[in-house]
């Protein structure tokens, strides 16, 4: 099972030749979603279980005959499989919810799963670590392709891709990046940062809590429209508001790094002697001691870690995924106990 | 980065300005953008315009309905989605400005379907009737349906 879960996630913690190696241990990763519906098909809400289920059937005989991959039948798995999907990034919260028939494709690179009846017949998603549009939408368009060429898609002159929420209408085409904003964050511009995000039209949140409540400076920001806007324009508008927020990030880690410099040392490596110590560690506290070494790598202050290694314990860290990496069930404090023993593995830990 | 405006202070804050013809990008500070105006309304998310928009019921809502799913209008201003890809020409009157107010745009300029697409549509469509004619034992008809999709390419069919 552990293997099954670190396959999951390599696109995120294994370098590729296609993704931008720079700048990485701001940018996270980045995501890119569309929503499609079959022509003759009822949508979501109007299907009935058999319409559910023939739209299964067809989208995995059309997907396996043409795609590496695995398909994952939603009614077969256990909750604890579910949720960690979802901590894989590989599907929406939403879909841990579905009653009806659902399920999703996984190429067998792991960065692109197709969700057959989320809110949507279709959504079809492409990931990578760093910033890399460009590779992931021509991904998710092939994909789009094969389906679209068997099974027709709903599609309006005026109105675009047409989708159950008119909130998606048009492209139907979600972009996300995900930002390590530790600088920012410090220096108490983040905010106003993320209001300049929100005037040209994206969304900001934090990806764990929300509000104050932000774990790990981590930020996710996306486009909010869909129609009226070229694909290209979005994934543009997105791209040059990533390079600026990079470079404001950069600043505020230099002035923060040079007048503070033993603080923020010491504040790192005892950040990474906790995880590489500790016998109990919960999520929220590993998200903040990770920002600490993240940005410590980035800064080169941290020379024995890398980004890729910080990356999967992001993930297998996660209470689903850990469970599943040890292969069993664990209460709370159990959790926490095994969360730091892995961490400690991973990281050349002291005792063991 | 300079803010455009002061060229003074840093810029923090990134504006895209979509004028007729041109798209002007803006980078400011946080004072000039207020001197502009930009930072003072506070913007609506196409979801909360969405659920606004909702909420307004007007006198035909029930008697609007969409051939295709049997949706009424009324019943879509409650449940927020479409039941199937026919509801918006349906409704299009409603959903033209539902559109505009959530989008600041009624018009698609993005990707449209691909040749391999469009074909896509015809083979869904060969395909259920297919499906009915095997069910009803129609075999004659069959038989001309699949000449139909062998021409589209696909072998594979049930
Ligand atoms: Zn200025
Ligand atoms: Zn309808």
């Amino acid at each position: 099972m552990s293997n099954k879960i670190l396959e999951n996630i390599k696109w995120f913690t294994q370098n590729s030749k296609a993704s931008r190696e720079d700048d990485l241990e701001i940018i996270v990763s980045s995501r890119i979603r569309i929503a499609r519906n079959i022509d003759d098909v009822p949508f979501e809400i109007k299907m009935k279980k058999q319409d559910s289920q023939r739209l299964i059937t067809l989208v995995k005989s059309v997907l396996e005959t043409k795609l590496r991959g695995r398909f994952v039948d939603m009614q077969q798995i256990t909750p604890l499989e579910k949720e960690s999907l979802f901590e894989c990034h590989l599907i929406s919260p939403a879909f841990i919810k579905k009653e009806k028939p659902a399920g999703v494709f996984i190429t067998d690179t792991g960065n692109i799963s197709i969700m057959i009846n989320e809110e949507d017949h279709l959504r079809i998603q492409g990931l990578s670590r760093g910033l890399d549009f460009i590779n992931i939408l021509s991904e998710v368009f092939n994909v789009e392709e094969i389906i679209g060429a068997d099974l027709g898609y709903a599609f309006d002159e005026t109105y675009g891709f047409i989708t159950s929420c008119p909130t998606n209408f048009g492209t139907g085409l979600r972009v996300s990046v995900l930002l390590h904003l530790p600088g920012l964050v410090f220096t108490n511009e983040v905010e106003k940062v993320l209001k300049g995000a929100i005037q040209i039209g994206m969304t900001v949140r934090g990806i764990y809590g929300e509000g104050s409540g932000i774990k790990g400076n981590l930020f996710q920001i996306s486009n909010q429209h869909t129609l009226g806007l070229k694909e290209e324009d979005v994934i543009e508008t997105i791209t040059k508001l990533t390079h600026m927020i990079i470079d404001i990030e950069k600043k505020a880690r230099d002035v923060i790094l040079t007048k503070a410099r033993n603080e923020f040392e010491d504040k790192i490596f005892r950040s990474l002697a906790v995880l590489r110590s500790a016998r109990m560690v919960n999520t929220e506290e590993v998200l903040n001691l990770l920002s600490a070494v993240r940005l410590g790598v980035g800064a080169g202050i941290v020379r024995d870690v890398t980004l890729n290694t910080i990356n999967e314990i992001l993930i297998i860290s996660r209470p689903a995924n850990i469970q599943l990496y040890f292969g069993e069930i664990l209460e709370e404090r159990d959790r926490d106990v095994k969360r730091a023993e892995y961490i400690r593995k991973r990281l050349g830990g002291n005792g063991d | 980065m300079l803010c455009d405006e002061c060229k003074k202070n840093p810029a923090t804050i990134f504006f895209k300005e979509v004028l007729p013809g041109k798209t002007v990008e803006l980078h400011l500070c946080e004072s000039c953008a207020h001197k502009r105006g930009l930072m003072t309304a506070k913007k609506m998310s196409p979801i909360e315009i969405l659920q606004k928009l909702l909420k307004e019921k007007s006198a035909h809502d029930e008697q609007t309905i969409c051939p295709g799913c049997y949706m009424t209008l009324a019943e879509f201003k409650r449940v927020g989605r479409f039941g199937c890809s026919k509801c918006v020409r349906s409704f299009e009157s409603y959903i033209k400005n539902l559109l505009k107010q959530i989008h600041q745009s009624d018009k698609h300029i993005g990707r449209t379907l691909s040749p391999g697409e469009k074909k896509g549509i015809e083979v869904f469509k060969l395909r259920e009737e297919l499906k009915k004619a095997l069910e009803n034992e129609a075999y004659e008809e069959a038989a001309k349906i699949r000449d139909k999709l062998r021409k589209f390419g696909i072998d594979n069919v049930e």
